[in-house]
């Protein structure tokens, strides 16, 4: 009879495992777009440690920051406060268990539950291709990329405003070397207003469609930690000199094909067990009854 | 001591306060379902097991509601103002175009399994909450809490006390002129006929009952003045508001992970202050002996610290592994449960058997013992 429950709880356990990657290898593909429909992701973890990822974002139709990094078929995870108008994990990273040396806080562990402190979080960065890489002025849910360009993601940890490392990977496809950058210029906000659009975005089809949402759209990239209750786009800062970078300066990068699944992950940090959910499922039922019984017995006896 | 430990009693009302207040803290830690559920599922089954026949005791069923009513609203609230965050849409709204300063607001639209899943694990943390705050108030009996309360607390906690037990008094109305209803028969009127014939005898129970309430107030010397000068009144009075207030909101602050820092710590050792001075003030003119004070024994202290217990283990497996006690909802998977925390909220069940029964009513015992005689 034991072996029997066993049995049934590991093929129910089985049938509910969950069978996403790390990487959710049915959106985008490894490594750079071949043309010039669809966005290059670049993943720089930085001091965090871990090889730099590149995807690619086939999407022929325009889309937020977002949809290319989810496009390409990264897991991200935004804080609780703002939804997933802030970024705040990409690839698990910095995940919950790990401890981020910031300034003034040596073990500090990311929760993502309010604004990561300027001092540690994911820093946007953009380029047409064969471009130097730009800061975005824009949230991630603001601003539409560029077809054929980069979108950036690095790591800043203990960086100034000035200071934050671009991505270390040159904005630049292979075979196109040496052709001139094209990108459409983007005029930094104007105004305060969390909600506001990078002019000229904002036609995407519905079906990729998240940018309207009840939390205020803005800010993927900014580092204030102001206790607002509006997320502050993010403020002008100089986005470094405006060469294009060598590949050949290039850091070792994947596809990230074979990254662990994020779901294993988590449940490796967190200690999880398979087993604790049905006792605790168990325990629920049980106490229902017991519950129940009790009641009962003492109505029993009050009407006695 | 054993012999008498497990003798029928009243325990301390405060220290069932304790206990639930520990499992409510324990809940506001945790957005994990399987975490909550055994919190409810814990506090529901101490109350029945140790719950006495009075009126607010029976009235536990309707937190019950009003838990429920919680979580069905924040589900429902995803369903209108949008909840498109996340990848799995599951229902497709059409969209209420709203004016130009309505922006940031959203009707209707795109719903998706993530934001619904996000609406039910938060309501279900405030539900959980709400009705561990009603267990408590089914457990503790509020006139000997009244009775506990140090001199200094006297004016405030009186307050207090009537506010808390009017939500119990109230339910218990309900209960009883629904109950009513029955025996006389004919329930099968309208709708608005019944909701007539409950509100008008439940409204009118009340203001009886605090008329009732105020008269024997005043009969026993709640309330009196004293030989204080109206102006030290005022004083003593705004400390320990202003005081009180900087403690509630220094707790909320601290328990709350997302409130400012500044609103934390210092708020709070600044509030306890204020209200201790307004203690000292207030307790050094009021004189007031207690007629067979409750004492805390054994039983007690295991109640408190079982309560204790539970909230001290998701503290600190919160800040060891918060990704199982705040479920990602990154991708749709079965939230993770580790075997720390689950253990932890069952040591809330302690009071079920550890703690004495509680007192029977005078007028039943001799029908029990009449009942064995034949048997």
């Amino acid at each position: 009879m034991r072996t029997l429950a066993i049995l049934a709880v590991a093929a129910l356990m089985i049938a509910f495992a969950p069978t996403a990657h790390a990487i959710d290898q049915s959106k985008g593909h490894p490594g750079y777009c071949d043309n010039g429909t669809g966005v290059t992701v670049v993943v720089d973890f930085q001091q965090l440690g871990g090889t730099t990822i590149v995807r690619c974002d086939p999407q022929s139709t325009r889309g937020t920051g977002l949809d290319a990094l989810k496009g390409a078929g990264f897991q991200i995870a935004g804080v609780q406060r703002w939804g997933e108008a802030f970024i705040c994990r990409v690839e698990n990273r910095p995940s919950a268990v790990e401890e981020i040396p910031v300034d003034g806080n040596p073990d500090y562990q990311e929760t993502c539950i309010d604004t990561p402190p300027a001092a540690g979080y994911w820093s946007y960065w953009h380029a047409g291709n064969n471009c130097a890489w730009k800061y975005s002025q824009w949230g991630v849910k603001n601003r539409d990329f560029v077809a054929g360009g980069f979108e950036g993601w690095s790591f800043s940890l203990n960086a100034t405003a000035n200071a934050n490392p671009k991505p270390r990977i040159a904005a630049v496809r292979p075979g196109t070397e040496g052709q001139p950058c094209v990108a459409p210029d983007e005029p930094a906000p104007t105004n305060e207003d969390p909600n506001a659009r990078q002019p000229g975005s904002g036609q995407v089809p519905a079906a990729a469609d998240n940018r309207e949402t009840e939390e205020p759209d803005a800010g993927g990239a900014t580092g204030s930690g102001d206790g607002g209750s509006a997320l502050p786009p993010p403020k002008p800062r100089n986005s470094g000199s405006a060469a294009v970078d060598d590949p050949a300066d290039n850091v070792a990068f994947t596809g990230g094909e074979k990254a662990k699944d994020v779901t294993e992950v988590i449940k490796e940090q967190s200690g999880a067990s398979d087993y604790a959910p049905w006792v605790a499922g168990g325990v629920v039922v049980l106490l229902a009854l017991a519950t129940w019984f009790t009641a009962r017995r003492r109505r029993h006896a009050r009407e006695s | 001591m054993l012999s008498t430990y497990f003798l029928p009693r009243d325990l301390h009302p405060a220290a069932w306060w304790v206990w639930a207040l520990g499992l409510a803290v324990a809940a506001s830690r945790t957005t994990n379902p399987w975490l909550l559920l055994t919190i409810l599922a814990v506090a529901s089954f101490v109350v029945v097991a140790r719950r006495t026949d009075a009126p607010w005791a029976l009235a536990f069923r309707i937190y019950l509601y009003l838990g429920s009513v919680i979580v069905c609203f924040r589900v429902f609230f995803r369903f209108v103002f949008g909840g498109a965050e996340g990848s799995t849409i599951i229902l497709r709204l059409p969209e209420i175009p709203l004016p130009e300063w309505a922006a940031g607001i959203r009707l209707f639209g795109d719903v998706s399994a993530e934001s619904l899943l996000g609406g039910l694990y938060d309501g279900l943390r405030l539900a959980t909450m709400v009705i561990c705050l009603g267990a408590a108030n089914a457990l503790a009996n509020p006139k000997r809490l009244l009775k506990a309360m140090p001199p200094a607390l006297y004016e405030v906690g009186t307050a207090v006390i009537v506010a808390l037990s009017v939500f119990p008094q109230l339910a218990e109305s309900v209960l009883r002129v629904g109950r009513a209803r029955k025996l006389r028969g004919g329930t099968s009127g309208k709708r608005f006929h019944a909701l007539h014939a409950i509100i008008i005898p439940v409204l009118e129970d009340a203001l009886d009952r605090s008329l009732r309430l105020a008269a024997s107030m005043d009969a026993r010397g709640y309330g009196r003045a004293g030989k204080v000068a109206a102006r030290v009144r005022l004083v003593t009075g705004l400390l320990m508001i202003v005081g009180l207030i900087g403690v509630c909101v220094g707790v909320y602050a601290t328990l709350d992970g997302s409130t400012p820092r500044f609103l934390a710590a210092p708020v709070l050792v600044a509030g306890l202050v204020i209200a201790l001075i307004g203690f000292r003030f207030a307790g050094k003119r009021v004189q007031r002996t207690r007629y067979r004070p409750d004492r805390w024994h054994l039983a007690e202290l295991v109640v408190a610290a079982s309560g204790v217990a539970v909230s001290v283990v998701l503290f600190a497996t919160s800040s060891v592994d918060p990704t199982n006690l705040n479920p990602s909802l990154i991708d749709l998977s079965w939230p993770l449960l580790s075997w720390v925390p689950l253990c932890g909220v069952l040591i809330g069940l302690a009071p079920a058997s550890l703690s004495p029964p509680p007192e029977p009513p005078f007028d039943h015992e001799p029908i029990r013992l009449a009942e064995k005689v034949p048997a």
